[in-house]
Parts: C-alpha cells; sequence; structure tokens
C-alpha cells in the first residue's frame, strides 16, 4: 500500500476526488431551506448544479471519500484492500474548511461525504459524523450536505449522522443477493437494508414531530398521490394499522385488505422481490414473519432498528431528520441480472423503502478483475440510459414495472425508449383525443412530456388547441403524431395506427437513441420539475 | 383600414423606457394591430419607413409605476412576472410582447398566461422562460474569488444577454447574507452590491469603475487550484465526452469560470 504520510492539500483533493469520482449521485435536490443568521447558506429545492466535467457530469457538491482506506474487498472498487493505489485521509477540518470555501466561492452546493471502511464500520461512522458535527457547529454550514450511512455501522452513529445530513444514502451495490455475496463478501443484504430502513422510519418520525422542514416528497409519491395509489411509506402504517385492526378498529382493518388486494395484484413482483433480496427477512421465525411482513413489507430486526429517533435532546434539529431523503445506487452489468430484477427492485424501493432517487452505475471493470465480466462501455452505458428512463417513467409518469417488462421479456428494447415502446404494445389506447384526454393519458403519448401535458391542459381551458400550438407547448410531434388526434384530425390523413409502420418511422426519425430522450435525465438535475416542483 | 398608418413608440432603451412606451401606447386607443413599439439603443441606425409615423415617448416613473399596478391589481401577479421578465430583457420586440400580451390580459385575466396558442402570448412566455433560464444558469455558472480579507469581499463577474442581476441576487443575497460581495455585469456595465447582513443594490457604473471591478475579479487566491484539482479528478476519464459537456455548459458560459480559465 502507498500511503501518502505528508500528502498536501492539493494532492489528498486528488486522490480523494478520483476515489469518489465513480458514485453516481451527485444531486443537491430535495431541501428548500432559507438562511438562517449567523450561518452560512441555504437550500434551494430543486437542487443547483455547479458545473459540467469533461465526462459531461454535472457537478453540484464537493464530492469526496473521507478516506479510500478499505478493509474490505469489493471485486469491483478501486479503493479494494488488495489494490495497490495511493491512499490518503482528510482531516475533520480539512473537509470543513474545503467545504466552507469552495461554498463561499459558489463552486458548490454543498458535500457529499463517503468513506472506505477504516478498521470497523463504527470507527468509519465515527470519523464521518465528527467531521459533519465540526461542519454543522463549528464552521456553522447551513447548505446542502449529503452523507453515506455505512452498513454494519450502530443505529446511535447513523442517527446522528442523520441530524447534520440534509440526504443520506447506503449503496444497494448489486441488485440481486447472489451478485452481493459473490463481489461484495464484506456486505450482506440485510447489512445494507437496516440503515436504510432506520433512515426511512426516522425522516416518518421527523416528519410527523417537526413538519417537513423544507424537505418534500418524492417524485414517486406524487405520482402515487395524483394516481390514486397506495403511497410509499404507507406501508409502514399498515402495520400497526393492521395491528389495531386487530384491536377492532374497522376502518384500519380495511386499509390494511386495500394493501393486501394490492398486493395480490402483483404476486410475480412479489416473487421477483423475493429473489432480489429486498424480502430477505421472509425467513425468518413464524413469528417474526407474520409481524414483519405485514402489508407486504420486511422490517429487518435486531439493531433498536423501529426504536425510532433518540437524541432529539442532544442535537439541533432544526433542520429535521434527513429532510431531502434518501437515495441508493446500483452497480448494472457486474452480475447477470435482468433489466426487470432491477426495475422490480427500483420499485421495491420506492415503495417500501420510500427513496427519493435510485442511481445507476454501468458497470467498469477498474481493476481488470476476472472474477468480473469484460463487457465494452457502449451498450453497457446504453443499458444504464434505458434504465433511467424507465426510473423516469416510474416515477413521474405511474407507469409499473410490471407493465413495462416481464419475466418473459425481462429486457428493454435497445433501439426503442421504454416509453414507445410501452405504447406500440398497447395501440388499443390509442389514439388519444388532446382536447378531451386527462392529464395521465397525455403523459402516455410518446413525444408529450410532463411540461408539455400540463401546457396542454392549461391552454385548452382557455381555447381550441392545433398541432401548431402542440409544436408550440413542446410536445416532439414526430413521435407524437402517431398517437394523437387534435379536435378530431389527425395531423395527417396518411397516418396509421399500426405497430410495425410506427415502428419503422421511429427508428427511422431516431438513429441515435443515446441523443434523443434524456441524457438530460441522467446527469443532468432536472432543474424545473425533479422532486416535483413544477416550473409554470 | 389599409391606409391607417402604423405607429411607432419610440423609446429609451431600458426598463423604464419601454414600460413608459407601452403606457403610452395603451392609453392612446389607437388600436393594437397598428402599434409597434420600439427601444432606440445608443449604437444602432434605424431607417424611417414609409407609412409610418413616430411618437418619441419620455420615459417616467410615473407611467411605469402606473403600468406595473394595472397588471398587478388587473390581471395578476404571474402576469407581472411575465412583463418584469420581458422587461429586463433585451429582445428589441419586447415592448410589442409587453404590449400585446397586456392587451389580452386586460380581457382575459390572469389565464392569459396558459394560453399559449395566442402567437403574442406565446412569445411573452416565450422570453420569460429565457430570462428565467439564463438567470438560474447564472445561479450556477458564477465564481466569486475573495479578494481581500479583513473584511472579506467576495467578487464575481457575469456577462449575460439579460439584465438578470435583480432576479439573481434574491438569490445570492439570502445563500450570502453574511458577506460583503459584488457581481459585475460586464457586458450591461452595472454591478449588485450587497452589505453584510445588510441590503443590496444595482448601480450602473463609469467606464472606470467598470475596469476597476473587472481587474479586481481576476484576482489570484489560493482556492483556485485547489477547486481545479477537484474539478479535473471528479471527471471519469474512461467516460470523457466533451460534447456532452459543451451542451450542459455552453462555451460562452466559461468565459468567467475559474474552473475554465487558465492562469
Ligand atoms: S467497502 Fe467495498 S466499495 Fe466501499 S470502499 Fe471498501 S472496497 Fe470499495
Amino acid at each position: 500500500m502507498i500511503f501518502q504520510e505528508n500528502a498536501t492539500l492539493q494532492q489528498k483533493i486528488a486522490i480523494l476526488a478520483d476515489a469518489a469520482k465513480y458514485d453516481v449521485a451527485c444531486t443537491s435536490s430535495g431541501v428548500e431551506r432559507k438562511s438562517r443568521e449567523g450561518y452560512l447558506g441555504n437550500s434551494f429545492a430543486s437542487g443547483i448544479c455547479h458545473s459540467f466535467a469533461a465526462d459531461g457530469r454535472c457537478i453540484s457538491l464537493l464530492k469526496i471519500l473521507f478516506t479510500n482506506e478499505c478493509i474490505y474487498n469489493c471485486k469491483y472498487c478501486v479503493n479494494r484492500v488488495s489494490n495497490d493505489v495511493p491512499r490518503a485521509t482528510f482531516t475533520p477540518d480539512e473537509v470543513c474548511t474545503l467545504t466552507v470555501e469552495f461554498y463561499r466561492r459558489n463552486y458548490i452546493e454543498g458535500l457529499f461525504l463517503s468513506s472506505g471502511i477504516v478498521d470497523t464500520p463504527d470507527y468509519t461512522m465515527e470519523l464521518i459524523c465528527q467531521a459533519l458535527r465540526k461542519l454543522r457547529t463549528e464552521y456553522r454550514f447551513h447548505g446542502y450536505v449529503h452523507c453515506k450511512a455505512i452498513p454494519g455501522a450502530s443505529s446511535d452513529l447513523v442517527e446522528e449522522a442523520g441530524w447534520y445530513a440534509d440526504r443520506m444514502s447506503v449503496n444497494l451495490e448489486l441488485p440481486t443477493e447472489q451478485g452481493l455475496r459473490n463481489l461484495a463478501p464484506n456486505k450482506t443484504r440485510k447489512k445494507i437494508l437496516t440503515p436504510m430502513r432506520q433512515i426511512q422510519n426516522g425522516m416518518a418520525e421527523s416528519r410527523e414531530l417537526l413538519g417537513m422542514k423544507g424537505g418534500n416528497q418524492s417524485a414517486y409519491w406524487h405520482t402515487q398521490k395524483r394516481l390514486g395509489r397506495a403511497l410509499p411509506g404507507q406501508t409502514g402504517k399498515a402495520v400497526q394499522e393492521l395491528e389495531s385492526a386487530k384491536a377492532g378498529n374497522a376502518e384500519a382493518g380495511k386499509a390494511v385488505e386495500k394493501m393486501e388486494s394490492a398486493k395480490a395484484d402483483s404476486p410475480r413482483e412479489e416473487r421477483m422481490i423475493e429473489k432480489t433480496g429486498i424480502a430477505e427477512n421472509k425467513k425468518n421465525g413464524s413469528e417474526e414473519r407474520a409481524k414483519n411482513t405485514a402489508g407486504g413489507i420486511i422490517l429487518p430486526s435486531g439493531n433498536g432498528v423501529g426504536t425510532g429517533l433518540a437524541q432529539w435532546n442532544r442535537i439541533d434539529t432544526s433542520r429535521g431528520f434527513v429532510p431531502a431523503g434518501q437515495s441508493t445506487q446500483m452497480i448494472v452489468g457486474a452480475s447477470g441480472e435482468s433489466d426487470y430484477e432491477i426495475m422490480a427492485v427500483t420499485e421495491a424501493l420506492y415503495q417500501r423503502f420510500d427513496l427519493k432517487r435510485v442511481f445507476y452505475s454501468a458497470f467498469v471493470n477498474v481493476n481488470q478483475d476476472n472474477a468480473l465480466p469484460m463487457v465494452e462501455g457502449q451498450p453497457l452505458r446504453r443499458r444504464e440510459h434505458r434504465l433511467y428512463q424507465a426510473d423516469f417513467l416510474l416515477r413521474y409518469y405511474g407507469y409499473q414495472a410490471s407493465e413495462l417488462l416481464s419475466e418473459e421479456r425481462p429486457f428493454f428494447n435497445t433501439c426503442l425508449d421504454p416509453k414507445c415502446d410501452w405504447a406500440l404494445g398497447h395501440l388499443e389506447q390509442f389514439p388519444v383525443e388532446v382536447m378531451t384526454a386527462s392529464y395521465d393519458a397525455l403523459l402516455r403519448v410518446p413525444g408529450i412530456g410532463a411540461k408539455s401535458a400540463s401546457r396542454i391542459v392549461k391552454a385548452r381551458r382557455t381555447g381550441t388547441l392545433d398541432y401548431q400550438a402542440l409544436k408550440g407547448m413542446g410536445v416532439v410531434m414526430k413521435r407524437a403524431i402517431y398517437f394523437i388526434i387534435c379536435n378530431g384530425k389527425k395531423m395527417y390523413d396518411f397516418l396509421k395506427i399500426d405497430e410495425d409502420y410506427i415502428t419503422r418511422n421511429l427508428l427511422e426519425n431516431d438513429k441515435n437513441v443515446m441523443e434523443s430522450f434524456g441524457e438530460k435525465v441522467t446527469y443532468k438535475q432536472l432543474t424545473l420539475f425533479d422532486d416535483f416542483q413544477f416550473g409554470n | 383600414m389599409s391606409d391607417k398608418p402604423v405607429r411607432v413608440y419610440q423609446c429609451e432603451d431600458n426598463i423604464s423606457g419601454v414600460l413608459s412606451a407601452v403606457y403610452e401606447a395603451g392609453i392612446s386607443g389607437y388600436g393594437h394591430k397598428y402599434i409597434k413599439i420600439q427601444p432606440l439603443a445608443a449604437n444602432e441606425i434605424y431607417e424611417l419607413e414609409l407609412f409610418t409615423e413616430f411618437v418619441r415617448v419620455e420615459s417616467s416613473d410615473e407611467k411605469v409605476e402606473s403600468v406595473l399596478d394595472a397588471v398587478r391589481n388587473k390581471i395578476s401577479n404571474r402576469a407581472y412576472s411575465f412583463v418584469m421578465c420581458a422587461a429586463v430583457s433585451t429582445y428589441s420586440d419586447r415592448g410589442d410582447a409587453i404590449y400585446q400580451f397586456l392587451t389580452y390580459g386586460f380581457s382575459m385575466g390572469d389565464k392569459v398566461c396558459d394560453a399559449i396558442q395566442i402567437p403574442w402570448v406565446k412569445r411573452a412566455f416565450e422570453i420569460r422562460r429565457r430570462v428565467f433560464n439564463e438567470a438560474h444558469f447564472f445561479r450556477e455558472f458564477i465564481r466569486f474569488r475573495e479578494v481581500q480579507k479583513d473584511p472579506a469581499l467576495l467578487v464575481a463577474t457575469i456577462e449575460p444577454e439579460h439584465h438578470i442581476l435583480p432576479i439573481i441576487m434574491d438569490h445570492f443575497s439570502d445563500r450570502f447574507a453574511g458577506e460583503w460581495f459584488i457581481i459585475l455585469d460586464k457586458g450591461h456595465g452595472e454591478a449588485a452590491f450587497h452589505q453584510k447582513n445588510g441590503d443590496w443594490e444595482v448601480r450602473i457604473l463609469t467606464t472606470e469603475e467598470e475596469k476597476m471591478l473587472a481587474e479586481l475579479g481576476e484576482q489570484r487566491e489560493e482556492y483556485v487550484e485547489l477547486w481545479k484539482t477537484f474539478f479535473k479528478h471528479i471527471a471519469i476519464p474512461d467516460r470523457k465526452n466533451e460534447k456532452l459537456q459543451r451542451n450542459m455548459l455552453p462555451l460562452h458560459y466559461r468565459k468567467n469560470l475559474t474552473e475554465f480559465i487558465e492562469e
């Protein structure tokens, strides 16, 4: 191991930014917070990018590791113990000074602090807490902070970090449990899900007692609400409701029935989720099981989880507990999983863990490790791109994973984006009449997005629309024309509602799929409507 | 009706000029189809057209207030933001956009803001979007330098197309409430001055003041190198993608960004 004993601050930045750069989440969204007297900074609900790196990714936060030393040996990671790379460690004061000084110059929105595992998970989490404690109390930093919860760290430390951080994340690492066993042998699904559940419960408790504190619900939550579906996090309540139903509360009983029937609607997905390990505690003893799987959710047990927040009176609670919510990321293409497995896991994370965001990271074989696939970058990145598109459909448009993929068809179409692909499979629902269709029906039209749909809904109240007007509202005509009529008229008489015909035309229009829908979705924070800030 | 000449209201090329012209046009009752508003930029030459009559508009605060009051009271705050965004923009048709938008607005009320199938409303909508977008870019792509310690003073330079200082100052005066700072809008010769824990104001600068501030804003300081190091190392080399980077951060925004300046 190469130690940089007397590394300068500049050398440390180089090493520890290098080591952090593969983490894909760098958003600063999710909490609106005004400044506070005597403190530096505020926070903007939809997040702010400050620059774009040479790879085209947004730079929003000072994304660094506290240290890149690590006792673990995850096969896919540059920092693993068996690698011979330069190592460095910040002091808490260095982290604080850099954050504050970068922030004052408007280089960044705040800090994203992660770390390799030094000594033990607890020791590492304590280092992270030390840095954040200083940053909030001594350096009086009031801007955005994102930190990792280290799997296996004690719940006390995870809680403390949650009072300083705006967002926390625990990396799921790999979509399947098997993949985790093979590639990250020191981690288990349970160790990963335990802090995730703790943070979810803590957030719920904090919101109930302190209010939202400028935080907002996830886009997924808003979409489910709009569609009248069960809300994420309600699953948690279902447990209580189940308890009170036993005590004879009829209304709560109904709610539980609803949950149960929602669950019965998708037995296949349930199976899929079990397979991917999000539901691992199902294998527990039968009593445990009856309690823990109520309403379809699984609560990891032990470690005092579920006992709730314990540090109310020791800590400054004015920012709330993890007000910007939690996110996670998984590596795609390292362990042979299907897109369907990934989307099922994603959906389960949104529903059962109330996550704000799930990020996907196309696997890069940084270690040239033989246990790992040698894949070419391009197809994998296209796959990652499709996953982000599908994720977007889940969060904003109300699609369900089972509508997009199935066990029989577990991969996304490489040539067509998931929304077009879905529409082509459901031509019986088209064409849609633009003047009368509901907002949600409009959203399902290829070429119409959330912004154009809401503009259409507003504008048609003030008068009749035509195709020219639709174009002006941001509708992508070359896609939409096959699927809409406006005032009973097709745009061109010769258009046919025919799968082959439309597919051919769409592909013709769409030679470079990477350029069409959403590089933006992947990389840039959606300033207007991420986390549901509709602009106009 | 074809023999009625088009009447052009010529005004100063600034917010007060344009809104004063909107006022004059509005009370004239001349018929909105025959009215145009032309802000006269200092160095441009305007040709006289046939069948056109010209009216010179004197700017006045009363005229401006009267227009803005009417928008707020008779239409809505949303309409007010359409008007203000157009007024701070630099498009030569902004006066027309405001005037025509308002003729619809006074009959439709707040709904006018959604009626983007009407061409002039769409234009006002578009201008507002562009101004907001630019303002948002300059919340992102603006860098301060600490040019003095004890008391610390931060200076930033921007070169926006529109007069967006007031819009972004709302943001920075909250974020950096406890700092002394200055944002120089180099192209327009204006700067916003913020006092520590106090107010801010936008001032029109003399050429010397502008030059002095611009030089001050280029001063070297220690965090520049640290930031550049971070910027370089946070990119994934295998994923180098200059085209995407350019799409996201167009070259003309990079002019004053620390990480893109060679020093
Ligand atoms: S725990 Fe695994 S992924 Fe994290 S730094 Fe260590 S080796 Fe890398």
